[in-house]
């Protein structure tokens, strides 16, 4: 047995010896026969080991004394054998009699509580197989406080060894507590089966008119963590129309005056979800306001500002989705003096939000007074508050723009140089509008250090340089030090500087030769040397297009970029109350298994060892979407690592087997098709016995995609006929192309290929096509492995789905159409759970539609073909009318779910569609025409 | 919900652990501790580290620690762990390492009975009750230990300076106790003046709060004025009390709250906040600033600030503490109290540019004021140094006296028969949240 103080410290021989004396003198007097002396015995040992001592060589002593009548002594006991029974599995089955017979004892229900709860605790499979039948009993105990601790036990053993609880029927008896005549024992219920259903990921909680009834009955007579539990199982109802929404609404809404902040969020979350399903605005307008006092309540009343933090960010999300419920009362959210800093800034946000034309004077005022505080975050948020309600309210703009006029005026370093960075924002906004403050805004130059103020300053100096009458020596000074200044700042002044020469050519003469010169010789910044050279090339050819071209117009700016976009925001007003809403982030962005934890950090460390390169080429295509707006920053943030992580691990066995066909590619010969072909065909089947868990996909047949008779681009040739198809083998996408010359005399070879910018950002991981010569006559066959990684065009896919692809031959190029059926860009990864599902069919943004094929095929068939091209079963179940809807879920490779509800009928299949986008609805029956007919 | 739930000392050592779902490192309470360390003030209540959700609070200068890997409600996780404290309080009485450490075992029975699985099961100081079985143990008093620890906060909202109480640290496990029941009427003060001592803002947050000893909980009738009214409408104006929200403890029933201004109680053991509220309307600020700013000279700048006390001169107010920041380019500041001036003071503190001037003791009608002489650094003009005077803060607590009139008529136990009268003591007491004066 292991003993801590030899492993952990070199300390000297006594210490040791006196531990084994302590030892010895617990195992004493635990084997003693007064109560008391074993009492203090275990005391002490339970201290040392909460003290992360290791006492388990005790584990023999302190389990004999489990058979006491002591309950204190018992209870002492158990805590020590939780602690013990995992890493001494063998000696914890000692502890089963006694737990199953306390757990019958027929006199004390505490004690029968007592031992099922710690039979639950003991996480040792071994162990669960002795407790399931003193388990069943106490399902249906007498006592309902024995009842509530067997609900939950039923879910911590289902952690522990699932398929021994689903084979032993307990699920079962658990859904049957939801009958229980006491509110606890049911909420307990509800607990334990949303606790399952996450682990399981399919449906356990059956919620029909019927069991809600049940849920609401409980909500109203159990404690309030059970109603907490009730309304997150209410939470995750659809209802069927909305005249149940209103009823059910109407149960919900007098838990809103609630003291547990908890119980109003939860109920606010679901007032948030039900209103979408009422019709009649007046019903809304009146439910919707029950939530107003409530919310504000959140934020007073003594609360932790912790608390307040949790409910102004879930006001943030509130009022973005329904104003109306926070309109009037604009007062609440005005900062404090005493507020901790994370408040002051969360209301501002919701400030900003508020702001309209009627109360802007008010809040101008307010945020007026923000900026003389002294905390320098605070007030630079206020400044960047003012202006973001200048830009946001058009009438408003102009006294948002004296308020800021003022705040140059203080002088105060931090408040101007943040003004002048709102102020450029305003200029972009309403171009020349607000001239009058450019002399204010000169005059600051001196304190300007803020590289972003300062780019904003250049900025506006380069954009009124024919109404700054200095503004070429203003920009001389600046340029001055333009090697020293970072990037965005140089950036500025070059612009600025060429703004200042085309219109006044005689004064910013000398000066953009100057700044040219240095920025093309002695720059080191490629972006910036680059234009540098077009600036002068354009001066030299056309000043005239030159000055068009720096001066074209702008797309205008807004408010909007602090939104949150719909779909996130739906997502979020589900996650009401909890972290998500807070982060405002995807649940699945933070929220992982501690086994993926592990797993990723070992898939980690093994691809720092493998390929660095992969690693690094997802990085710029994640800059490059958020560049694209700042509204895409919020759907960045929840890729989460593990995402990324299954592409790159993806693209490696890519590369892997793309080594391996090419190898065989290459010890073909030309001239033996056939016998090429028949290799390729064998090849298959190899490759799936090398990779067993791979999935064998359908094959879509080869379309002609050029014709013999079409010349190439330069109409150089023509003769050369195409016919290609994309595959999935595996987990990655190939293109197969066929390639037949039907010259007479030429030989096409020096096969290239690429791909047009496409929804789906797919392109080819090598230009090069690995291809033989294809001489006059014959044909050859060539693979091109496609990847995702390539540039995105941001248009949905139309129907037919057709990419647009350059292929080059030594000849000449030919522009080619590729269909592509959606199959091929199911991800492999089985990322949607049956709860994801569900919420996904709950959600606003989806496109849905009815389709009937009609073709017979026989369910299980259906599904084995649907799950070969990753399209997962997802669950099954009954309607109403009893018939069996069985839901199948897909997702693209670029993360977008595609869900069916596939009814069987004996002459066809239905099938409910739900695609994010419309026109993703015929591809995706297509594909499934394609899945379930060929092959 | 909570994988764990641990109690670690100010230094980090573990005192509980108690991991309900084995699914996260047996080092989660280093990495928490290490986590929180790197924060410069107090730590932010929730963060995660490495995909574990960690939700905090500080009660007697010890970390109560939730931890989990789902997508826990961050709301309900404090308001748990807020009520674990008030569990082990209700309990021993205080919260201070030394209890923790003595009643540890205790305290695991407290987290079994309150926690099952990490998700929370009963939390009423009187449903365990029955469920325990060991007894508190008391820390010695005299000890030399406890004598050098710094004087531990409880973890009370409201935790007035001005009247003691009997009933805040005692324990509900006491055998021998008094049948006897204190009701304190809190309310908290939000008041933003501008500099011509006109209210811009104002609001009351209060509420009820109860400490029960009554023996066998007895079911309570508490009737609040006559005048009472919930909600606001737009533009309405009366003469009574009114409230714009409250809400209530689960075990108060207020159905008869609109018509008879009733509230039905089933006291649970210890203490509980029957009632919050809160008041956005016009009322009557019990103290009024009146700040005058004079440029002398260039470099000297003059403020005087008049205090006013517009109560009823019966009631007495206490520890009144005004704040004064300064400009920062101060080189000195001389502070003039009017002569004669008792238990008053005021000092400059030239590291924070912040004038204190304390008040222990002010009767209702009474004036007083301050003056302070400031002399400039040579590198600002008076005329831009003013800008930097303000806002004043202002704190106090005025004891029996609460601005919304807000009124218990009575409080009676509803079973007949029950000739054992219970002692009620009740008080009200007024403090300042944020009262503050712009200049």
């Amino acid at each position: 047995m292991s003993r801590p103080s030899a492993s952990t410290s070199s300390s000297s021989r006594s210490s040791r010896s006196r531990y084994g004396k302590e030892v010895k003198e617990l195992q004493d007097a635990l084997n003693q026969n007064k109560i008391e002396s074993k009492r203090d015995a275990i005391r002490k040992i339970i201290d040392a080991m909460t003290r992360g001592k290791d006492v388990s060589m005790l584990f023999p002593d302190v389990a004999k004394n489990m058979e006491t009548s002591n309950l204190e002594l018992k209870k002492l006991v158990y805590l020590y054998i939780i602690n013990y029974a995992k890493i001494m599995p063998d000696l914890a089955v000692m502890a089963v009699n006694s737990f199953r017979k306390d757990a019958r004892d027929k006199t004390n229900p505490f004690l029968r509580a007592l031992a099922i709860r710690t039979m639950g605790c003991i996480r040792v499979k071994l162990i669960t197989e002795y407790l399931l039948d003193p388990l069943k009993e106490s399902i249906k105990d007498e006592d309902s406080y024995v009842r509530k601790t067997a609900a939950i036990c039923i879910s911590k053993l289902y952690d522990v060894s699932p398929e021994l609880i689903e084979e032993q029927g307990l699920l079962k008896l658990l859904e049957n507590l939801l009958n229980d005549g006491n509110a606890m024992v049911v909420a307990n219920a509800v607990c334990a089966l949303l606790i399952v259903q996450e682990s399981k990921g399919t449906t356990m909680l059956q919620l029909n008119p019927y069991t809600i009834q049940k849920i609401l009955t409980a909500m109203n007579e159990c404690n309030e963590w059970g109603v907490i539990y009730c309304l997150d199982a209410l939470a995750m109802y659809i209802p069927e129309d909305g005249k149940e929404a209103e009823a059910i609404l109407e149960r919900v809404s007098p838990r809103l005056n609630h003291n547990n902040p908890g119980v109003v969020l939860s109920a606010c979350k679901i007032m948030m979800k039900f209103l979408d399903y009422l019709q009649n605005p007046e019903t809304i307008r009146q439910n919707a306001l029950k939530m107003t006092a409530p919310l504000i309540s959140l934020l007073s009343l003594g609360k932790e500002p912790e608390i307040q933090y949790v409910a102004l960010k879930n006001i943030n999300l509130i009022i973005q989705k329904r104003p109306i419920i926070i309109e009037k009362d604009i007062k609440v959210f005005f900062c404090n003096f005493n507020d901790p800093i994370y408040i002051k800034l969360q209301k501002l946000e919701v400030l900003s939000k508020l702001a309209n034309n009627d109360n802007i004077q008010q809040i101008l005022h307010e945020l007026k007074e923000y900026t003389q505080e002294v905390d320098v975050e605070f007030v630079r948020k206020s400044v960047r508050t003012i202006g973001r309600c200048a830009i946001k309210l058009e009438k408003a703009a102009e006294k948002c723009v004296t308020a800021l006029w003022e705040c140059l005026k203080t002088k105060v370093n931090y408040v101007v140089m943040e003004s002048i960075i709102v102020i450029r924002d305003i200029f972009r906004k309403y171009p020349r509008k607000y001239e009058m403050i450019l002399k204010d805004l000169c005059e600051n130059l001196k304190s300007i250090e803020d590289p972003e103020a300062k780019a904003s300053m250049i900025w506006i100096i380069g954009e009124y340089v024919d109404t700054i009458e200095n503004a070429d020596s203003l920009l001389g000074n600046f340029s001055e030090n333009f090697k020293d200044e970072p990037a965005n700042v140089q950036h500025q002044i070059l612009v600025a500087v060429m703004k200042l020469f085309l219109q006044r050519p005689n004064d910013g003469k000398e000066l953009i030769h100057n700044l040219l010169k240095t920025a093309t010789i002695e720059c080191e910044n490629p972006d910036l040397r680059d234009r540098a050279y077009i600036y002068w090339r354009m001066l030299s050819t056309d000043p005239e297009l030159a000055k068009k071209i720096v001066f074209t117009e702008r797309p205008t700016i807004s408010d909007s970029s602090y939104t949150i976009e719909n779909e996130l925001l739906d997502k979020l007003i589900e996650n009401i109350g909890n972290l998500s809403s807070v982060y405002t982030k995807k649940p699945e962005s933070f929220v992982k298994k501690l086994r993926d934890v592990l797993n990723s950090k070992i898939a980690d460390k093994i691809d720092d060892v493998y390929d660095q390169d992969q690693l690094m080429e997802g990085r710029p295509e994640d800059y490059s979407d958020q560049q694209g707006g700042s509204s895409n920053i919020n759907e960045n943030n929840y890729e989460t690592s593990s995402q990324i992580q299954s592409q790159i691990q993806q693209s490696q066995v890519q590369q892997v087997t793309q080594k391996i066909d090419l190898l065989d590619l290459d010890e073909n010969q030309p001239q033996q098709q056939q016998s090429q072909q028949q290799q390729q065909q064998q090849q298959l089947p190899t490759q799936q016995i090398q990779q067993p868990n791979q999935f064998q996909n359908i094959k879509i047949p080869f379309a002609e995609v050029l014709n013999s008779n079409t010349p190439g681009s330069q109409a150089q040739i023509q003769g050369l006929q195409i016919e290609a198809a994309f595959q999935k083998y595996g987990d990655k996408i190939v293109l197969d192309l066929k390639f037949t010359n039907k010259t007479q005399d030429k030989t096409f070879s020096a096969f290239g290929i690429k791909f047009n910018k496409n929804p789906f950002k797919l392109q080819p991981d090598a230009i090069e096509i690995q291809c033989q010569p294809v001489f006059p006559g014959s044909t050859q066959i060539a693979q091109s492995s496609i990847n995702t990684n390539g540039p995105a065009l941001e248009e949905p896919p139309q129907m037919p789905y057709k990419i647009q692809v350059a292929l080059k031959t030594n000849l000449d190029v030919f522009y080619i159409f590729i269909p592509m059926s959606l199959s091929v860009l199911f991800s492999n990864t089985a990322s949607i759970t049956q709860q994801k599902f569900i919420e996904l069919s709950q959600a606003q943004n989806m496109a849905r539609k009815q389709e009937v094929l009609q073709i017979q095929i026989d369910p299980l068939k259906m599904k084995e073909k649907l799950e070969r091209n990753y399209f997962f079963l997802i669950g099954v179940r009954k309607d109403e009318r009893g018939v069996e809807l069985l839901s199948y879920a897909a997702t693209l490779v670029n993360g977008m779910p595609l869900l069916v509800n596939v009814i069987h009928t004996p002459t066809a299949i239905n099938l409910q569609l739900q695609v994010p986008h419309p026109t993703l609805m015929p591809l995706l029956y297509q594909a499934i025409g394609f899945i379930l007919t060929l092959n | 919900m909570f994988s764990q739930i641990f109690i670690l000392s100010p230094r980090g050592d573990t005192i509980i652990n108690r991991d309900f779902r084995s699914d996260l490192p047996k080092s989660t309470p280093e990495t928490f501790f290490r986590q929180a360390k790197t924060y410069s003030g107090d730590a932010n209540p929730l963060f995660t580290v490495d995909c574990i959700q960690f939700a905090h609070i500080k009660r007697g200068g010890l970390y109560i620690v939730g931890t989990s890997r789902f997508n826990l409600q961050p709301a309900m996780s404090l308001e748990l762990l807020d009520r674990l404290a008030k569990e082990i309080k209700d309990f021993c009485g205080v919260i201070n390492e030394e209890v923790l450490r003595k009643n540890f075992i205790l305290i695991y029975e407290i987290l079994d009975e309150s926690f099952d699985f990490g998700y929370p099961q009963l939390m009423a100081t009187e449903q365990i009750k029955p469920l325990i079985v060991n007894d508190p143990i008391q820390p010695q008093p005299d000890s030399v230990m406890n004598s050098l620890r710094p004087k531990i906060q409880t973890f009370n909202i409201f935790v007035p300076n001005t009247i003691g109480s009997q009933a805040v640290q005692r324990s509900v496990l006491n055998k021998n106790q008094a049948n006897e029941i204190f009701v304190d009427i809190y309310e908290k003060l939000n008041v933003l003046f501008n500099s011509s001592a006109y209210v811009i803002n104002q609001s009351i947050e209060g509420c009820i709060q109860m400490t029960s000893f009554l023996q066998g909980n007895p079911p309570l009738k508490l009737a609040l004025n006559d005048d009472l009214q919930i909600g606001r409408q737009q533009g309405q104006y009366s003469a009574g009390v009114i409230l714009d929200d409250c809400n209530f403890h689960e075990c108060v029933n207020a159905n008869e709250l609109d018509m008879n201004k009733t509230l039905r109680i089933q006291p649970p053991d210890g203490q509980f906040v029957v009632m919050n509220y809160r008041i956005s309307g016009d009322y009557a600020a019990p103290f009024r600033l009146f700040p005058i700013i004079e440029e002398i000279s260039s470099s000297k700048i003059e403020v005087t600030i008049k205090l006013k006390a517009c109560f009823d001169a019966k009631i007495i107010a206490s520890y009144a503490t005004i704040r004064i920041p300064i400009p920062k380019q101060t080189a000195n500041a001389y502070t003039e109290l009017v002569k004669n001036a008792q238990q008053e003071t005021a000092e400059y503190d030239s590291n924070k540019k912040m004038v204190e001037w304390q008040i222990k003791k002010l009767n209702g009608g009474q004036e007083r004021s301050l003056k302070i002489k400031l002399t400039l650094q040579a590198t600002q003009t008076a005329h831009t140094a003013r800008k930097e005077i303000g806002p004043i803060a202002m704190n106090f607590e005025i004891p029996m006296f609460n601005v919304s009139r807000l009124q218990i008529k009575y409080l009676r136990i509803e079973e007949r028969g029950n000739t054992t009268n219970p002692h009620r003591w009740v008080r009200y007491i007024t403090q300042s949240s944020s009262y503050v004066c712009r200049i």
